[in-house]
């Protein structure tokens, strides 16, 4: 991938040579990839190899020292309030503002990504029983469980349609059933066009939904392929070579 | 439209948690004891005055006192002025501070706001609740009105002062709330700031210091004329000044943290 390569209608995001240094290290180096319409990315990486940072990134929460962000052909960086509608984004943790309830939770999301009056309360309402919220909906999300905070920080994600989905740990406290939901969600989303970013550290997760896989290493890009569901090993072998620095690196 | 999201969402956070209801009903049940006793002792005195050509009214007696003990000293409650010092930058603290603590500040971040839209919203938010708070103050003396002769335009220049004053206090509120993730820091550093600039020009006056600059800094020097019904654009620009100059650090602040993560 060069920079040259033309951005053809269909890439939702493209990356180009990005780079960031935190803490005085460098947390992402030189990392180039494009996103297409559809397309699921499972993004994996050991602690520290640059996923969130990389993420943060993506979603525009962080700046990067150098590099470009394209989302739909346009430059992210100069005009950051393309966030606004076109990435819904998932931090680790989900992060949420505890005195305000599930559903004005939602609203205040909307309203930060641009809806307002009765779009905003269709997509409230389509979302919270999309993601079976009713029974939260009127409880404080200081009170939720984590499983319940991932949920809602899900559905806020999700509230405007964003064409380019960014989850961090999707599946962090959530039980076998709520994993198995998240996966139909996700496959769901992808299948109406919206590209997905999922970091995780669960290797089944990536097998399971993702049509390309990359990962990450010491802030590098090591492998840039295909996940294939049935060669579960192939991808286990790969993603320890790289994480035991024992394998070259095989950038895409 | 992205500064009125912010500040529809500060507003209802700012409404959901206890200490902005518990100072409201401490300062406004504090701010309806002195209004009392002000009445009391402006009725004491009312004939006696009424006798003096151009004499104090109920607007210098009680009206205006209401505001501030600036101008009356002595041993009664506080006045809304002594009480905003210690109420604005507690109700401001966790405007950023609790954001960054409980990591949703990435969040607005997130939504494409810049960091003035941030900074912006939740100032706009902060003011509501502090207009609200003056207009609850003003609806007692103004309770009277019909019964009083008022000196509107002595009033008026009060309110204005109160209303530069709650402007700094809550953008110094802000700032201080923008450079750290703990929220009782922030408001030490808002009221000791708030203190500071109450007070700098005591200190030098005391070792026989008193020269412009060291009085031009202190805040009394610039409302004590707005209360006394004198409107200088001089003590205006000194409070735009300090306001603006407290939200841009602010947002200076948010820019930072957007660029460090």
């Amino acid at each position: 991938m060069t920079p040259s390569t033309p951005v053809s209608p269909a890439t939702v995001l493209r990356l180009d040579r990005l780079s960031r240094r935190r803490a005085g290290r460098p947390a992402v180096r030189n990392l180039s990839l494009a996103l297409q319409s559809g397309q699921v990315l499972g993004l994996l990486g050991v602690n520290g190899a640059g996923k969130s940072t990389t993420l943060s990134m993506i979603a525009g929460a962080l700046r990067p020292d150098s590099g470009s962000i394209q989302l739909n052909g346009e430059d992210f960086l100069e005009h950051p309030g393309l966030a606004r509608q076109r990435i819904g984004w998932l931090p680790e943790r989900a992060p949420l503002w505890a005195e305000l309830t599930v559903s004005e939770h939602l609203d205040a999301h909307g309203r930060l990504r641009g809806l307002h009056g009765p779009a905003l309360r269709l997509a409230r309402n389509a979302i919270i029983e999309r993601l079976d919220l009713q029974p939260l909906a009127r409880r404080l999300a200081g009170v939720l469980s984590q499983g319940q905070r991932q949920r809602l920080g899900l559905a806020c994600a999700l509230l405007h349609r964003p064409a380019l989905l960014v989850l961090d740990e999707p599946a962090n406290a959530l039980d076998p059933v709520q994993t198995a939901a998240l996966r139909t969600l996700i496959r769901e989303q992808a299948t109406t066009g919206t590209a997905v970013i999922l970091s995780t550290h669960l290797l089944t997760e990536v097998t399971a939904v993702c049509d390309r896989v990359a990962i990450l290493h010491e802030g590098t890009l090591r492998h840039d392929g295909p996940a294939h569901a049935d060669d579960h090993a192939a991808l286990e072998r790969c993603f320890f070579g790289i994480a035991m620095n024992n394998s070259p690196a095989q950038a895409a | 439209m992205s500064v009125l999201a912010v500040m529809r969402l500060e507003l209802r956070r700012l409404f959901v948690r206890p200490l902005a209801w518990a100072l409201a009903a401490f300062t406004l049940a504090e701010l309806g004891w002195r209004f009392v006793l002000l009445l009391g002792n402006f009725l004491d005195v009312q004939i006696r005055l009424a006798a003096l050509p151009g004499g104090p009214g109920y607007t210098d007696l009680v009206s205006v006192p209401l505001l501030s003990s600036l101008l009356t000293g002595g041993f009664l409650p506080f006045g809304l002025t002594e009480l905003a010092i210690f109420a604005v930058p507690l109700l401001a603290m966790s405007t950023l501070a609790a954001e960054r603590g409980n990591g949703t500040l990435p969040l607005l971040f997130g939504s494409g706001l810049s960091a003035a839209s941030i900074v912006l919203g939740k100032y706009l938010a902060l003011m509501t609740w502090l207009l609200l708070w003056l207009a609850l103050t003003l609806a007692m003396p103004l309770a009277l009105a019909h019964a009083t002769h008022f000196d509107w335009g002595k009033l008026a220049a009060a309110v204005l002062g109160m209303l530069l004053l709650l402007a700094m206090l809550g953008s110094i509120g802000i700032a201080c709330s923008a450079f750290t993730p703990h929220p009782a820091l922030a408001a030490v550093a808002g009221i000791m700031l708030v203190l500071a600039l109450c007070s700098i020009q005591l200190g030098a006056q005391s070792v026989g210091i008193d020269n412009g600059v060291i009085n031009w800094l202190a805040l009394p020097t610039h409302l004590e004329p707005l209360l006394r019904g004198l409107v200088s654009t001089a003590d205006i620009v000194w409070f735009v000044l300090l306001t603006a100059l407290a939200l841009a650090l602010a947002v200076r602040r948010l820019d930072a943290d957007k660029e460090r993560g």
